[in-house]
């Protein structure tokens, strides 16, 4: 089936909403990385077999659809009855014969199976109802938990490669860039260049073979934004990718694919399989003189891959080393040829952008940062999961509305946003705006999109020291001040957790932290101390606590708590079992001492304990 | 019409004046450096020759270097090995069919003959003119001048 | 050419030249560990930054390593500001936690008054400062014999799977070109050995005297056709069998 005229698209579409139309009911099965890794796919085969035993009218094997992530990955796997939106969560495969006599067949609410209001403890029976979906704005993640994975059909349906006929069949080069540019759309994957300039820059390039990549890397602990789109909706990233050649003058594409990311690659290379049996990919695409094709890289499984320049040499086969960047990519990058790089989310918004215009875009978000912004919200709140926020939606709203606020209820310590080279943001700072200047300023970044959430019992200098202990492994180690300057500072706080520091160690960190922003080469070394530099500025005293006092205040360096059985004990021994270096003794049904001598604060007692009494002091 | 470094051996004394005015003009930190230019024994009685660099069309040494630190001097025509650029592995020296890429060992340098960038101390200070420096004339210009 | 003015003086440079040359141009000294002119820049020691600014730049000002930054009109380099020599400071202070028993590292950092890392010195350290000449070298010599493995604080320079590298023909120069002279080897004068290999050295037929190793001839015989028998005689044979050529030649003329 090639389409070769736009008139052919609408057609196609019609055709398939007709058939989408004929379905009294859909059954959405979320295949997003939460879900899958709960169980999905067992969901998924369970609802086949059910369905094909038992012949409900109107609902066939067609209604079920496997989707990418639907958001409240917290709660998978995840099922919703569409089109009433009723959301099922914790599904179990021998809940499914239920859903379908029940929900399916004679549309009866199944109530333990809905989402519980943490504050209100109700039932909430339509997904659109729960705080966590009705704070958000969907642009990039638009398609996910609405159509199949990696099927074509279903993508254009929905009014996908629309957007890609008209920019090619209607729109002049110029104009496409003129539109991306008047939208303000920022660079998704954390720098938040405006994406249009660099379209611009790279198309006035003189030069005969142009490149656009797509970064796919996604490198942040934690964040999975680019993964769900990837998985659940390929053809949009592929769809922004065309546009994108198509103004910048490009025939070839390379997705540059996180290593870790098997289903990813594996979706994207059926999408683009599809699209190209369309004639959506290849040779004269809608009769024109424009060809385009992508191609797949796998990753190198490296942090630093994710940075533009060492991006481009490891598509080109060579060790993943970022360069300097006095001659930008732009201009000289992939085979020395100019590039555009983009990410995954950056790609997914251009259709919309297109197809909408860029009066629609700018409408939504904050100045200087239209649109939306993707997030994998993690860490200690109720609600994790993938959300969308239009820019300038503050933390509290984030982390309170859609987060549902903290697990068990427990104070706001910190929010970590921008990945392992990003900062913690302190409670004072919960009602401003999240956007790139906003984040910037304070001290954090944008970043591709992680939000990680902290109660009061996360140590602010624990935290530094983690993201620290990542960079050092994960820097190219290149550049001196990125491989040993991190690699000391790293030292350093591992000195101010073991309670080993001084009190100047703090003004030689901020010294050195300085210097290696400064002198690295790339972003990685230039963000590398943030973790240190954020949690300093607004977590002091806890540092001089460690330094002065010798007292960790949240109880997590292991080396200066310690662990004191308390009057509820009431003699179980089961500490006492649980110790490996048998520190603890006592008699059954006596209260049990700690020899602090013996013990190394593993934490095991704490583990065992279900009296509440071991305190750690 | 560029000028090349002449030998007549027929008119060398093996004096070494050229070996001694090469080594002050490649002197390295003040002291003197290697000559590139030998008056050896050209095997017959008072015969000797002064060997140096002949600046060959394609030359073995610029072949053999495998960093590109020997290229031809546009102007002088004399190959020139950069010292920025060497990195003393010696294929060169090995490689040189007459001999003249040499490896200084006091100083831990390659040298050779570079024509002083155009004006050879050795032809310079040759007392019977054994070496000359000069434009090398085409037959029909010289009858006709 | 172009303007530019280096510590208040202005100068010219060629175009295309990196900052770096036309600073040493002017003998200034600034420190450069990983520079070395048979290899592409590559701005890892970070020592020969410089802080750069424009009269049109408001002010703004940036730092850049000179070894690969090409200089352009209008430039106001300053090469020794107090921010730029506390970097320098802070990198060879880092260089020296992980380089401690290096002389070339403890004489460039007492250089800039570092005799002593303020910071903790690396266990296991070693004298090599990753600045990648080495590789750089073989890769540009065609061999490509050794190469950086693993990333971040664990990165070191290795043969492939830390066995003799079969594609090395011990031509020495990564280890001529080691700033920190870490890459050790041998010679006797009949085998050479580095990188845990062997190499037999070539002699002259003459004199008796090594030259290259056998695998570097070799090399030179198959990859720049270099003839084979240029190998079998050192440059002094060379130079004495040219003389004697010569003479023949002359000694003909002398008896016509
Ligand atoms: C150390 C480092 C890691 C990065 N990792 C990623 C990544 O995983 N994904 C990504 O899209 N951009 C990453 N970036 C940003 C890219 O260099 C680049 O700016 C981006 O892909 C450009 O696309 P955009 O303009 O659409 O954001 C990283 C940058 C640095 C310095
Ligand atoms: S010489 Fe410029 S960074 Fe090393």
């Amino acid at each position: 089936m090639q389409i070769s005229t736009p008139k052919q698209l609408k057609e196609l579409q019609q055709k398939f909403q007709d058939k989408d139309n004929k379905l009294v009911k859909k059954i959405i099965v979320c295949h997003g990385p939460g879900c899958l890794a709960s169980g999905a796919e067992k969901i998924f085969e369970e609802f086949q077999q059910v369905l094909s035993k038992k012949k409900i009218k109107g609902v066939t094997l067609e209604a079920l659809k496997k989707t990418g992530c639907h958001g409240l990955c917290e709660k998978a796997p995840l099922v919703a009855i569409e089109p009433a939106g009723i959301l099922y969560t914790r599904v179990k495969p021998r809940l499914v014969e239920d859903i379908i006599e029940k929900t399916v067949k004679n549309d009866e609410v199944i109530p333990e199976l809905l989402y519980q209001d943490p504050e209100t403890k109700k039932r909430v029976e339509k997904y659109r109802d729960i705080k966590f979906y009705s704070h958000q704005t969907r642009i990039a993640l638009r398609n996910l938990g609405h159509i199949n994975t990696a099927d074509i059909e279903d993508f254009i349906r929905v009014g996908g490669y629309q957007a890609m006929a008209k920019a090619i069949t209607k729109m002049t080069p110029e104009r496409i860039i003129d539109e991306v540019t008047k939208s303000g759309l920022r660079g998704r994957g954390g720098g938040g260049f405006s994406t249009g300039r660099k379209w611009a820059t790279c198309r006035k390039v003189k030069d005969d073979t142009h490149y656009v990549i797509c970064n796919g890397d996604e490198g942040d602990p934690g964040a999975f934004m680019d993964r769900a789109i990837m998985e659940g909706d390929p053809h949009s990233v592929l769809e922004g990718m065309i546009i994108a050649a198509f103004a910048v003058g490009a025939r070839s594409g390379y997705i540059y694919v996180r290593e870790e990311y098997p289903l990813a690659v594996v979706n994207l290379q059926i999408a683009i399989e599809q699209a190209r049996e369309y004639g959506l990919l290849g040779e004269s695409i809608f009769g024109t003189d424009f060809s385009f094709d992508i191609q797949i890289n796998r990753g190198a499984g490296a942090f630093v891959c994710g940075e533009s320049s060492a991006l481009m040499k490891s598509v080109a086969g060579e060790v993943g080393e970022p360069r300097a960047k006095y001659i930008r990519s732009v201009v000289k990058g992939l085979y020395d040829k100019p590039t555009v790089l983009n990410n995954v989310e950056t790609f997914a918004n251009v259709p919309v952008i297109i197809d909408r215009g860029a009066k629609w875009f700018t409408g939504i978000g904050a100045p200087k940062n239209s649109g939306t912004k993707a997030f994998s919200l993690v860490g200690k709140v109720r609600n994790t999961g993938l959300i969308e926020v239009p820019m300038g939606t503050s933390l509290r709203e984030i982390i309170y509305d859609i987060g549902g606020g903290l697990i068990d209820g427990r104070p706001f310590k910190a929010v970590q946003t921008g990945g392992p080279s990003g900062g913690c943001l302190p409670d004072s700072l919960l009602d401003s705006p999240v956007d790139f200047d906003s984040l910037t300023k304070a001290g954090s970044m944008m970043g591709s999109g992680g939000m990680i959430v902290m109660d009061d019992r996360t140590c602010m200098v624990d935290v530094a020291k983690y993201f620290l202990s990542f960079l050092v492994s994960e820097s190219c180690g290149k550049c001196n001040p990125c491989r040993e300057g991190l690699y000391q500072l790293y030292k350093l706080a591992v000195k101010v957790s073991e309670g080993r520091a001084e009190e100047d160690d703090l003004e030689k960190m901020e010294k050195l932290s300085d210097m290696i922003i400064i002198g690295s080469l790339c972003g990685l070394g230039k963000s590398g101390p943030n973790p240190f530099l954020s949690t300093v500025r607004y977590f002091r005293e806890e540092y001089l606590a460690h330094i002065k006092e010798k007292k960790c205040p949240a109880g997590v360096c292991r080396e200066l708590i310690r662990f004191e059985i308390n009057d509820k004990c009431d003699g179980c021994t089961a500490c006492i079992l649980a110790c490996a270096y048998n520190a603890i003794t006592g008699k059954k049904k006596e209260p049990h001492v700690i020899n602090q001598d013996l013990c190394t604060h593993c934490g095991a007692c704490v583990t065992v304990c279900t009296r509440n009494a071991i305190d750690v002091i | 019409m560029r000028s090349r470094l002449i030998v007549n051996p027929n008119l060398c004394t093996g004096c070494r004046t050229c070996e001694l005015a090469c080594s002050f003009t490649h002197s390295v930190a003040g002291k003197p450096g290697l000559s590139r230019i030998y008056p050896l024994d050209g095997g017959f009685k008072d015969l000797f020759v002064p060997v140096v660099c002949l600046q060959c069309e394609d030359p073995a040494c610029a072949r053999s270097c495998l960093v590109d630190a020997i290229t031809r001097n546009p102007e002088t025509g004399a190959m020139e090995l950069d010292d920025k650029k060497c990195v003393r592995c010696q294929a060169c020296v090995s490689a040189c069919p007459f001999g003249c890429s040499l490896f200084d060992r006091v100083n831990n340098l390659v040298v050779k003959c570079d024509l002083c960038g155009g004006d050879p101390a050795c032809a310079h200070f040759c007392p019977t003119k054994a070496l000359e420096y000069k434009p090398i004339v085409p037959k029909a210009l010289k009858s006709a001048g | 050419m172009v303007n530019i003015t280096i510590n208040g003086k202005l100068v010219q440079a060629y175009e295309d030249e990196m900052l770096l040359t036309a600073i040493r141009r002017e003998n200034i000294d600034i420190p450069a560990l990983c520079h070395h002119e048979a290899v592409e820049p590559y701005g890892a020691c970070r020592l020969c930054m410089v802080e750069i600014t424009k009269d049109e730049w408001d002010g703004w000002k940036n730092h850049v390593t000179s070894c690969l930054y090409p200089v352009e009109e209008g430039l106001i380099v300053n090469t020794h500001t107090p921010t730029v020599i506390e970097l320098r400071k802070t990198i060879l202070d880092l260089f020296l936690a992980g380089s401690p028993r290096s002389t070339v590292i403890r004489k460039l950092a007492a250089e800039y008054g570092v005799t002593k890392t303020s910071y903790e010195e690396v266990p296991d350290g070693t004298d090599c400062i990753l600045c990648g000449l080495c590789t750089r070298v073989c890769d540009k010599m065609g061999f490509s014999a050794i190469s950086a493995v693993n990333r971040g604080h664990g990165k070191e320079i290795a043969p492939p799977l830390n066995e003799p590298p079969p594609d090395c023909v011990g031509c020495l120069s990564c280890a001529y070109i080691c700033p920190t002279r870490y890459i050790k080897f041998t010679d006797d004068g009949k085998t050479r050995k580095i990188w845990g290999r062997k190499f037999k050295l070539l002699h002259c037929e003459k004199t008796g005297q090594p030259t290259i190793t056998e695998e570097f001839a070799r090399y030179l015989v198959k990859n720049r056709q270099i003839p084979e028998d240029y190998f079998k005689i050192n440059d002094l044979s060379h130079r004495k069998e040219l003389a004697l050529k010569m003479g023949e030649i002359t000694q003909w003329g002398r008896e016509e």
